[in-house]
C-alpha cells in the first residue's frame, strides 16, 4: 500500500522555450531584451542549471555547457571590456558561435558595441536585468527548478486542514470531494479536488495545486458541477500547498488490520518523497471531518514535538515498572482514579 | 463462557506492542473479550483499556471470552500470552 503511487506517472518537462521563460519570468526578474530580435521559437532550455561562461569566453570551450542560460556578471563584463577589439571580436564570435538559448547581462552593465552586434547576427536574444549575478542565478534557479520539476497527478481531494496540506486518496465514490466540501463548509480551504497536480520542489517538498482548467471547480455525486470558489468564496479556496498528510480511505473491512496506536506511522512515497500516511477505514456515521481536522491537529502535535501515542506508550512503560517494583502492593492493585479524592463541591 | 487465568511471563510486561496485538488478535473475532487484573474487569478489544491495566511481569490476569467463535479467539489470545508476547 506504502507504494501505491510508485505506478503513477511522473512527467517532466523536457525544455521551455526562451520566449516562454521570457514571458513568464521577464517581469519577476526585471530582464528587458536589449537585442532587437523577435525571441526565435526553436531557441530552447533544457537544463535547470545556469552557466557563467568566463572559461569559454577566454577561450577554454572544451566542456563548454553551451545549453545552458548563459549569465554574464560584472567578472566576464569587465574581462571584455578590458580586452583589444580584435581579440574582444574574436572572443565573442567563439562563444556566439556555439548554439546558446540566450544571454543575461547582469547589474545593468553597459556592454561593448561589438556585443549587440554578433548576438544579433547569430540570433541570440540578450537580456539585462539590474539584479547583481549571485541574487539573479539564486532567483532564476529556483524558478527553473519549479519548471523542471517531476510532476504526477493523483485523483484526491486535496485541502488545506489547520494550515496542513491534506490530501485524501481512495477509490471513486468513497466519498473524498463530499469531505472536501464538509472541510470548507468548516472554514478549512480547497486546493483541488479530483486532479490535482504535485510537484517535487527540491528534494524532500511536495507542492499540490490543481490544474488550470478546473481549479475550484467540484462534482458532487447526485448534484453536479460547482463552483467552490463562487459558492463560499475566497475563503475557501487557496492555490497551492505542501503535501504533509495523506488520508487513504477505505470501505472498513472487519477482517482487515488497522492501526490501534499511532506507533507505527504508514509513509507513502511520492516521486521519491516520503509522506506520512494514514488509512481510514469509513462508515456510515462516521465524522471523517472531525477525523481530519484531528488528524492535522495531531500532525502539529507531533511536528511541534508531542506525540500523543509515544507519551502514552511511555506512561505505560513507568507505570508497569512501578508495579513491579511495588509487587502486590496497593499501587498494583487497583486501577485508580484520575483524583485522589473527590472534593466537597459534587458537582 | 471460558475463563482462563494467565500470567504475563515477559520481562516488560503487557505494554504497548502487545496490547496492540492483544486487541488487533480480538478484533478478528465476533466474541467479546474481557480481562481483569484485580477484579477490575475492562473490555479487551478496547487498546487504551488493556493498557490501562499496565500488567507487570508476574501478574495474575483473568481472560473472558463470551460469544460464538470463543473456542478459536480464547485459543489464539491464550497461546499468545503463554508466547509471553513473543518477547523474552
Amino acid at each position: 500500500m506504502p507504494d501505491r503511487f510508485e505506478k503513477l506517472k511522473e512527467v517532466k518537462k523536457k525544455f521551455i522555450t526562451v520566449e516562454f521563460f521570457f514571458k513568464a519570468a521577464g517581469e519577476r526578474f526585471k530582464l528587458e531584451q536589449i537585442t532587437k530580435l523577435d525571441i526565435p521559437k526553436r531557441k530552447k532550455i533544457f537544463d535547470k542549471n545556469l552557466h557563467r561562461p568566463g572559461l569559454a569566453l577566454a577561450g577554454y570551450v572544451e566542456l563548454f555547457t553551451y545549453q545552458r542560460i548563459q549569465v554574464l556578471g560584472n567578472t566576464e563584463i569587465k574581462y571584455l571590456t578590458q580586452l583589444n577589439k580584435k581579440k574582444r571580436i574574436d572572443s565573442l564570435m567563439r562563444f556566439f558561435s556555439f548554439n546558446v538559448p540566450c544571454v543575461i547581462i547582469t547589474n545593468d552593465n553597459p556592454l561593448p558595441v561589438e556585443f549587440i552586434h554578433i548576438a544579433q547576427k547569430f540570433k541570440i536574444p540578450v537580456f539585462k536585468t539590474p539584479y547583481p549575478t549571485t541574487r539573479f542565478i539564486y532567483l532564476v534557479s529556483d524558478f527553473l527548478d519549479d519548471q523542471f520539476a517531476p510532476q504526477i497527478v493523483i485523483h484526491g481531494s486535496f485541502v488545506d486542514v489547520y494550515g496542513i496540506g491534506v490530501l485524501f486518496c481512495g477509490k471513486s465514490g468513497i466519498g473524498k470531494s463530499e469531505i472536501a466540501l464538509d472541510l470548507v463548509e468548516r472554514g478549512h480551504r480547497l486546493v483541488a479536488d479530483d486532479v490535482v497536480l504535485v510537484s517535487k520542489k527540491g528534494e524532500s517538498v511536495l507542492m499540490g495545486s490543481g490544474t488550470e482548467f478546473v481549479q475550484h471547480f467540484m462534482e458532487i455525486r447526485g448534484l453536479g458541477i460547482i463552483d467552490i470558489r463562487k459558492v463560499f468564496g475566497i475563503r475557501a479556496i487557496r492555490f497551492q500547498k505542501r503535501v504533509e498528510v495523506i488520508v487513504e480511505l477505505e470501505h472498513w473491512d472487519p477482517g482487515k488490520v488497522y492501526e490501534r496506536t499511532g506507533l507505527n506511522t504508514v509513509k507513502g512515497n511520492i516521486m521519491g518523497v516520503e509522506i506520512e500516511m494514514i488509512r481510514l477505514p469509513i462508515f456510515p456515521g462516521k465524522n471523517i471531518t472531525v477525523i481530519s481536522e484531528v488528524i492535522a491537529l495531531n500532525y502539529l502535535c507531533k511536528h511541534y514535538g508531542y506525540d500523543a501515542a509515544k507519551v502514552f506508550a511511555e506512561n505505560l512503560k513507568k507505570k508497569i515498572r512501578l508495579n513491579k517494583k511495588s509487587g502486590k502492593g496497593e499501587t498494583s492493585a487497583s486501577l485508580r482514579r484520575a483524583i485522589e479524592y473527590f472534593e466537597h463541591d459534587f458537582e | 463462557m471460558i475463563e482462563k487465568e494467565v500470567t504475563i511471563v515477559n520481562k516488560a510486561g503487557m505494554h504497548t506492542r502487545p496490547a496492540s496485538t492483544i486487541v488487533k488478535i480480538a478484533a478478528k473475532y465476533k466474541a467479546n473479550f474481557f480481562i481483569s487484573k484485580n477484579g477490575f474487569e475492562i473490555n479487551g478489544k478496547s487498546i487504551i483499556g488493556v493498557m490501562t491495566l499496565a500488567a507487570e511481569q508476574g501478574s495474575k490476569l483473568l481472560l473472558r471470552f463470551d460469544g460464538e467463535d470463543e473456542h478459536e479467539l480464547a485459543k489464539e489470545m491464550i497461546d499468545f500470552f503463554e508466547r509471553g508476547f513473543d518477547e523474552k
